[in-house]
């Protein structure tokens, strides 16, 4: 790993956690249920980008490094853009308030629309190509 | 604002820097077990659980709770690496199937009891001198 990677690494990392931050402001300034849905959209829709890109620039998905397109916008923006942790915490916050059924539906719904968004991002990358 | 943007840029960028140096350190297993990603995911989330308790007890500011748990943890922790990485290990081979499900659920059981036991960690310093 060089370090220009690094670099991209860290300014995609940056812009896509800022782009998180701000989805997140304004999505909680216009829903106030208790469904996590701001970290819901941010990481299906980066899943579904992550599996787009990843096929159409053919991108083997253990290859971190070495591009602009795999540093820069996969490990860096999508990955700093996605979280784990956040809906971790979300789901955990949930079920310490008493709703622990909504925190495994969403821990579960998260997962499986994101290997869905994923695939369908896939999916149509290979229909494109 | 401002401050907040630059916090939460310069936290993701840190974040994002230590997943990949993470990757590097994180031996890969032979039946493609994504472990670099989980140790990743799971330190990150007992991380977050630990700045989230420790801000709602006040021994962290906003600005260090947004830098840290926003920014940091943030980078730190993929989804989309998370997803995919399970989508290709499922087609990749026979027994893909399997470490899939097991990458998922493993990924999904650790990181839930890292950041709870985080949480509790930095809820509980309250009882501590300083």
């Amino acid at each position: 790993m060089r370090a220009l990677d690094v670099m991209w690494v860290g300014l995609g990392g940056g812009a896509g956690s800022l782009l998180r931050w701000w989805i997140g402001r304004i999505v909680g300034e216009r829903y106030r249920g208790s469904f996590p849905l701001a970290t819901f959209l941010i990481n299906v829709s980066g899943a579904f980008v992550i599996g787009y890109l990843s096929v159409l620039f053919s991108v083997d998905w253990r290859d971190r490094y070495g591009t602009v397109l795999n540093a820069g916008v996969l490990t860096g923006i999508l990955g700093g853009y996605t979280t784990f942790s956040s809906m971790q915490l979300d789901a955990a916050k949930l079920a310490g308030s008493g709703r622990g059924q909504l925190a495994l539906g969403y821990l579960l719904l998260s997962v499986a629309d994101g290997l869905i968004a994923a695939a369908l991002g896939a999916a149509l990358a290979r229909v494109q190509g | 604002m401002i401050n907040l943007v630059i916090l939460v840029f310069i936290g993701g960028a840190i974040g994002a820097m230590a997943r990949e140096f993470l990757m590097l350190g994180v031996p890969e297993l032979s039946d493609g077990f994504p472990m670099a990603i989980l140790v990743a995911n799971v330190v990150a989330a007992f991380l977050l659980g630990l700045v989230t308790g420790l801000h709602k007890r006040r021994a962290v500011s906003d600005d260090v709770n947004t830098m840290v748990g926003t920014g940091i943890m943030g980078g730190l922790s993929t989804f989309s690496s998370f997803v995919y990485g399970a989508v290709v290990l499922m087609t990749a081979s026979a027994s893909g199937a399997v470490v899939t499900i097991v990458y998922v659920l493993v990924s999904l059981v650790l990181g839930y009891a890292a950041v709870l036991f985080g949480m509790k960690l930095g809820e509980r310093g309250a009882s501590q001198p300083g």
